[in-house]
């Protein structure tokens, strides 16, 4: 796997996040949207016997199928504007990155916040700034007690780090699932809507709020299955040369 | 007042003589919306002598963004417009135009800069280097003879800082300096490109060019390599939450809005396009290649591919089809032949148009005996291996390398045929498909007319499917399969006319015998420039998805244009434009279009056609598209639809259509030229003063 870094934290996941389920997850802990982790001290956990600090799961995730994206960028432009005002795709939470060269499926990569069971982030920050909220369970920033230290970009396991500084107003930011869009006239988080799934054109990005079930390399995530993908020829014989025009 | 939004507010302006950097205030052009009417406005102002040939150092190239560029508006944001005098017409290199897709105006925009304008030629060897506000001319001595991936990987290498552990490359020294994951977006020609200078384009990452014009030629020849650009900034939105909810309610005419039940529509559409095969595509990739669309910056139609042998990746259109037709008579199916002559041309950076042509015409040379090893044209080309890709990328090389038939060629396609003594014989005849100012002929003049009066009336090859896919390809397929047009031509005619201000006429779409001669296909001519030349080209809405007239997901298949355009121009800027405001803009920047032609020597009277426009019907083989042309027609007091293949154009009945074209533009009829009156309508009394200090005022009606 490409971009997983070395993860060495005091976090001591209690399954194998490389191919925990929400199910497994859920057995793991004994309780309905708790995960658990030994050690730390993190916002939005609960203190449970035994020292087992329970923390609370996100409300939902971004699901990406990499295969599906056309690398149009449309995401983050969205990302920013509804966040910021402006399309900028430095202030981004979700990141695509690709290589005009490359071959197919590998040119291009899709880096969303994945709303981590054990966010690394969140463990990092000393400031309590980094957090989750409570009520959605969404990983995210207060910025008025953001330091600007940048240890959550730092810890985030994942390259780029979805944990990003925004040198603009000075403060980290990361995936809010649109709860904090407040550039969009629309209630966003896990009972609302996300620009980004939203607005992609291909369909590439959708929301669920059941745990995926997740490997070191992503998601394993197929938005094509039962949609017209297929019929459109790009399984197979792709049909994007010949044109006329 | 101050400048609107959705612009940076200032224009980079180079001096590649002296090495120095500028600023002009975007505010001071803002009237003209941005792209080509920015571009125009400043060449007008900055080039004194507008008769010198393209590779002249005083030649002024403009590279333009617009206000939208960066944004969320649907199927614009990546495109830049390129301008300055060209040098592939013959035997004039107009001030001409080309454009092109990909990430570079967003970049552009990112880092601070509506557009870029360069000026002078540079000592030696250089490419320009900008890194937000940070502006650079670095050596390029050992970037010259590489090819265009090979130079815009070894940019990206000296450009990108060691990325951080988390991913995001800092812009700069210090952390506050900009952060990006993304590569700098490059512009560059070929290897050698003076030496081929005609036929050279400008690529950017695998598959966008900027091919008409020659201006990868022009480039070279002010010493300039590629322009590299890398922004971390962004672009401020009026209101946001407009264009957001502007950009859903578009996904409502487009593949976008329906995933689970696309429609099902026999012919060809613009914006409602299924990604990745933008039209209904008459050939594959290679039997086996997978693939996924790929789209610039913001598109909502994705119209390009990328593939699992990387062979192709963004090509698109005539960047396969000037070979893969080729390619399916030798092999009887598309083989890896296409894919590679795709590379072939965008790696070299050689206008795919012009080899289109010139394989075309060689073709038929070959055919007849007349080129061949040891023949009147002597080519050791392997002709027994026409429609490989060894062929093709023997005949790329050999323009690239100014050898064999390329020692010609590389001058450019009229150029060679002038230099061989065939360019009247063989644009009479036809076998040389150059239809207008020595431009390789696309879609047909003698059928579909708003094509080549377009192409006639202006400086080049129009490419603009506007009309296009509703007048001619979608009745022509139907046609072919014995169907009815899903729209029929009455109601085509309905649609066009509501979305056509400020004429708004029903017979625009007439290309019967008589229609194409009448002053309803004036207005149609007329109301294309205009809308062109503002919309597409300075706001730079791209050609493979706007206009959208007619869409299969709109009410009573309307699409979005006259609505669509100013609901996104307005969300950006905060302005409050009118579609009719707008094609007024587009008005004045043809009018001064018109007037950098008249000064360069345009004049009525060398505004004809090739002649085999006049002398003979599409021959199969020779032409590009030899379909029946089934089209819209008003006859006997109905509309239909029509084949009108074969036809041929009538001489005085051409001659007469322009004085009609004239009239309605406000040109002297005598000369074709802007008169005063109207120019000074346009607020362009110093294009008048200008024009008439040279002799090339058009008298007053």
């Amino acid at each position: 796997m490409a971009d997983l870094k070395n993860t060495a934290t005091e976090v001591t996941p209690v399954v194998d996040s490389k191919t925990m389920s929400r199910r497994q997850f859920m057995t793991g802990v004994g309780g309905v949207g708790i995960g658990a982790i030994v050690g730390g001290l993190l916002g939005g956990a609960l203190l449970l016997p035994d020292k087992v600090l329970a923390i609370q799961a996100s409300g939902g995730y971004l699901l990406v199928d990499t295969k599906k994206c056309a690398g149009c960028t449309s995401c983050m432009m969205a990302c920013s504007l509804t966040h910021h005002g402006e399309t900028n795709m430095s202030l981004s939470r979700i990141q695509i990155t690709q290589d005009p060269w490359g071959k197919f499926p590998d040119d291009i990569t899709i880096s969303q916040c994945r709303q981590c069971p054990y966010p690394s982030c969140v463990e990092a920050c000393p400031t309590g700034a980094m957090h989750i909220d409570a009520k959605t369970g969404v990983r995210t920033v207060d910025e008025a007690k953001c330091v600007g230290c940048e240890r959550c970009v730092n810890a985030c396991p994942f390259t780029p780090s979805r944990a990003l500084w925004n040198f603009e107003e000075k403060h980290a930011q990361k995936c809010d699932l649109c709860e904090g869009a407040k550039f969009w006239d629309e209630v966003g988080g896990p009972d609302g809507k996300r620009a980004c799934e939203e607005v992609c054109p291909m369909g590439a990005i959708k929301f669920t709020k059941e745990l995926p079930v997740q490997s070191a390399d992503g998601y394993e995530t197929d938005l094509r299955v039962g949609t017209v993908w297929k019929s459109l020829g790009f399984e197979g014989a792709p049909e994007s040369g010949g044109h006329l025009g | 007042m101050a400048i609107s939004k959705g612009y940076t507010g200032k224009i980079l302006k180079v001096d590649l003589t002296t090495g120095t950097f500028d600023e002009i205030s975007t505010e001071k052009y803002q009237s003209w919306g941005g792209g080509h009417g920015i571009g125009s406005a400043i060449f007008f102002d900055l080039c004194t002598d507008k008769t010198i040939k393209g590779t002249d150092p005083g030649n002024v190239v403009t590279l333009m963004t617009s206000p939208l560029s960066g944004t969320l508006a649907p199927s614009v944001a990546g495109r830049t417009e390129v301008q300055g005098i060209g040098i592939q017409a013959y035997p004039i290199g107009w001030f001409t135009r080309s454009n092109f897709g990909g990430r570079f105006s967003t970049q552009l925009k990112f880092a601070g800069w509506d557009g870029i304008v360069l000026t002078g030629k540079s000592p030696k060897q250089v490419w320009l280097n900008i890194i937000n506000g940070d502006v650079k001319l670095q050596d390029a001595k050992d970037l010259w003879g590489l090819n265009t991936r090979e130079t815009q990987e070894e940019i990206w290498a000296r450009v990108e800082p060691s990325k951080k552990d988390s991913g995001w490359a800092n812009m700069g020294t210090s952390r506050d300096a900009g952060r990006t994951t993304q590569h700098p977006a490059v512009l560059t020609s070929g290897p050698n490109a003076e030496k081929y200078g005609p036929m050279a384009a400008l690529v950017h990452d695998a598959g966008n060019g900027a091919g008409q014009g020659g201006f990868g030629g022009v480039f070279a020849s002010k010493n300039l390599k590629a322009i590299s650009v890398v922004g971390t900034g962004g672009v401020s939105i009026a209101d946001p939450d407009a264009l957001m909810k502007a950009r859903l309610w578009a996904n409502d005419y487009s593949f976008a809005g329906h995933h689970d039940k696309p429609a099902e529509y026999v012919g060809l559409v613009a914006f409602a396009s299924t990604p990745g095969r933008p039209l209904s595509t008459i050939q594959d990739n290679p039997e086996g290649t997978k693939s996924r669309p790929q789209g610039c910056v913001g598109c909502i139609r994705n119209c390009r591919g990328r593939t699992d042998t990387g062979q192709g990746n963004e090509s698109q259109c005539v960047d396969f089809f000037w070979y893969d037709h080729h390619d399916v008579i030798a092999n009887g199916h598309v083989t890896d032949a296409s894919p590679r002559a795709a590379d072939a041309i965008q790696l070299a950076g050689v206008n795919a148009f012009a080899v289109e042509a010139a394989t075309l015409w060689i073709e038929q040379l070959y055919n007849k005996g007349i080129m061949g090893k040891g023949k009147e044209i002597d080519s050791n080309l392997p002709f027994d291996k026409f429609g490989s890709g060894e062929w093709a990328e023997a005949f790329i090389n050999s323009i690239v390398t100014q050898t064999d038939i390329g020692k010609e060629l590389c001058k450019g396609v009229a150029q060679a045929a002038e230099k061989w003594g065939r360019l009247a014989m063989d644009t009479t005849s036809g076998i040389l498909p150059l239809q207008e100012w020595g431009l390789p002929h696309h879609y047909d003049a003698r059928t579909e007319v708003e094509w080549g009066y377009g192409s006639l009336m202006g400086e080049r090859d129009i490419n603009e499917h506007d009309f296009n896919w509703s007048v001619y390809w979608t009745p022509t397929i139907n046609g072919l399969f014995g169907l009815e047009p899903p729209v029929s031509a009455k109601r085509l005619s309905e649609i066009f006319a509501g979305k056509t201000a400020p004429y708004n006429d029903p017979m625009m779409i007439n290309y019967s015998d008589e229609g194409i001669y009448s002053e309803a296909m004036a207005k149609t001519v007329a109301w294309h420039r205009h809308y062109t030349r503002f919309f597409k080209q300075s706001m730079l809405f791209c050609d493979w998805a706007w206009a959208d007239f007619v869409n299969p997901y709109g009410p009573d298949m309307e699409g979005m244009t006259s609505i669509g355009e100013n609901k996104f121009m307005n969300a950006v800027t905060g302005d409050d434009m009118t579609f009719e405001e707008g094609m007024e803009v587009g008005r004045r920047i043809w009018n001064i279009d018109r007037a950098v032609w008249a000064l360069q020597g345009r004049h009525r009277d060398i505004e004809v056609f090739s002649e085999y426009s006049y002398k003979v019907g599409a021959q199969p083989g020779t032409t590009t598209y030899e379909a029946p042309y089934t089209m819209p027609v008003f006859e006997d007091n109905e509309w239909s639809f029509k084949s009108v293949a074969g036809r041929i154009l009538d001489r005085q009945k051409v001659e007469d259509w322009k004085s009609l074209f004239f009239k309605l533009e406000g040109w002297d009829i005598k000369s074709g030229w802007p008169t005063r009156a109207t120019l000074e309508e346009l607020d362009l009394a110093n294009v008048a003063d200008e024009l008439e200090k040279a002799g090339k005022l058009g008298a007053s009606a």
